[in-house]
């Protein structure tokens, strides 16, 4: 009855269901809880070019954010996706080591063909009035964008519901139904049982867990960030702006030796809402799914905050959350089919980059499904890289 | 105008955009909020919490018992950055 059945209705799967559905497939999506209600519900939304691992997973950005360019008219005008186009990512200096550290990661970037460069104290301070005069230097894309997460969720499932496919919340997976060694189906707690010939697992954070439920050994783990939401407050920031220490902890973390800093994964991440309000984060943190906040880990942000942007004090902050990030343990998702066993996808293990890369993911997957083979070669997130 | 009211006040969220939001398939305070921002705004859902809970039971005509309130985060009032580690 159906041609594929998604489990986990979020931002991957929702995305993967509306590119399917373009193709004429008939979907079937069956999520937990409700879309959004994990990872793309409690983050931020940075479709930055700067914040990605130098290699296949800039390349691979690349060509999500150019589909992030034409994403609002594809999808439709009744959800606004709030996207922001070009509004920046810069990431502030304090020091000789982590100026050598940013430029360096810098040099891989701008491999992959994109405008990532160093720039001065007094041209930050320029692109950005607010940000504190006593730094050293930025790294600074100017192309970089943002997009609100939640909204780009339900934009991508409502699209897909248009064009026919079936959403089920509520509806947690048991099983995976396995016929002469081919995954032909899924079970529900609720012991209901639907048929496809093609399942993809697009659970995010918990994916590592539903692909156990098929015998598989997926390394996917939780990684908590806590973040925060102030009050709205007028215009006070352009670009999405993290703290040097953000993609040194992401790509360089043997080289920060602060214990809590490390154990925490705390660095700045922060930018202006359309509401008004200042996101500021994050952590990275491995402690399961406890998803509480911390004292620890809001101090830690909170100073660092109010370092980079000292007007910010006297600014209320009226929620902290946090949300869970798929970690692989190469910082590459696993996209494609298991060839242990024909039939299962798997479509998770972005981290920090889900929402910036859920556009590709959902037309490449796509793509595989349908056609047989992917429009751009993406061999080196197969996750039979972690078949033993 | 009855489907003018107003249920969050902080982020102008009406009863005609919770109800369809609901229709949407929100059956958590949460749900509705993540559709429509109610409960996003500076009283961070004290006002319209009940109110979007009974609304999902009335229309979803689930038990009022399982129909969760919006999780609870810190803190409990807004609170300043300078309280936290901020001012130094």
């Amino acid at each position: 009855m159906y041609d594929v059945i998604i489990v986990g209705g979020g931002i991957i799967g929702s995305s993967i269901a509306w590119q399917l559905s373009k193709k004429n497939q008939k979907v079937l999506v069956l999520e937990r809880n409700d879309s959004a209600s994990g990872s793309a519900g409690a983050t931020d939304g940075v479709v930055g070019y700067h914040t990605k691992k130098p290699g296949v997973q800039l390349d691979l950005a690349v060509q999500s954010i150019e589909m992030f360019r034409h994403l609002q008219e594809e999808l439709g005008p009744e959800i606004d996706i709030e996207f922001e186009e070009d509004c920046g990512g810069m990431q502030p200096v304090e020091n000789q080591e982590q100026w050598d550290l940013l430029a360096g990661i810098v040099e891989e970037q701008r491999k992959s063909g994109v405008d990532i460069h160093m720039i001065s104290a007094e041209e930050a301070c320029k692109l950005e009035p607010n940000l504190a005069k006593d730094i050293m230097g930025a790294l600074y894309c100017a192309k970089s964008c943002g997009v609100n997460p939640i909204n780009l969720t339900f934009a991508y499932r409502k699209a897909a519901e248009k064009l026919g496919a079936e959403y089920k919340n509520s509806a947690a997976v048991a099983e995976f139904l396995i016929e002469g060694g081919r995954c032909v189906g899924v079970k529900t707690a609720a012991g209901e049982e639907f048929r496809a010939p093609v399942v993809v697992n697009s659970c995010g954070s918990w994916a590592g867990k539903v692909a156990a439920l098929a015998g598989l050994d997926m390394p996917i783990k939780p990684r908590k960030g806590q973040l925060a939401i102030t009050e709205p407050i007028g215009k006070y920031m352009t670009a999405m702006l993290q703290c040097a220490n953000y993609n040194v902890i992401k790509f360089r973390p043997e080289s920060i030796k602060d214990q809590t800093i490390l154990k925490l994964g705390a660095s700045l991440s922060i930018a202006q809402t359309k509401d008004g309000g200042v996101e500021i984060g994050a952590t990275r943190e491995f402690v399961g799914y406890e998803e509480e906040n911390t004292f620890e880990a809001i101090d830690t942000m909170m100073k660092r905050a109010a370092r980079f942007f000292p007007a910010l004090k006297d600014v209320s902050v009226i929620r902290f959350f946090s949300g869970f990030r798929p970690y692989t343990p190469d910082g590459l998702p696993l996209l494609g089919e298991v060839k242990t066993l024909p039939g299962f996808y798997m479509a998770a293990g972005h981290e920090g980059d889900g929402i910036a890369m859920s556009p590709i993911t959902g037309k490449l997957i796509a793509e595989m499904i349908v056609d047989g083979k992917p429009s751009y070669n993406i061999d080196a997130f197969s996750p039979n890289r972690f078949l033993k | 105008m009855d489907n003018g009211l107003l249920i969050c006040r902080c982020q102008e969220v009406t009863e005609a955009e919770i109800k369809a939001a609901i229709a949407d398939g929100a059956t958590t305070v949460d749900g509705v909020k993540r559709r429509t921002r109610a409960g996003m705004g500076l009283c961070q859902g004290k006002t319209c919490g009940r109110l979007v809970q009974q609304m999902i039971t009335r229309q979803t005509g689930q038990n009022p018992a399982e129909v969760l309130p919006m999780k609870s985060r810190m803190p409990a009032r807004p609170v300043k950055i300078s309280s936290f580690g901020g001012n130094e």
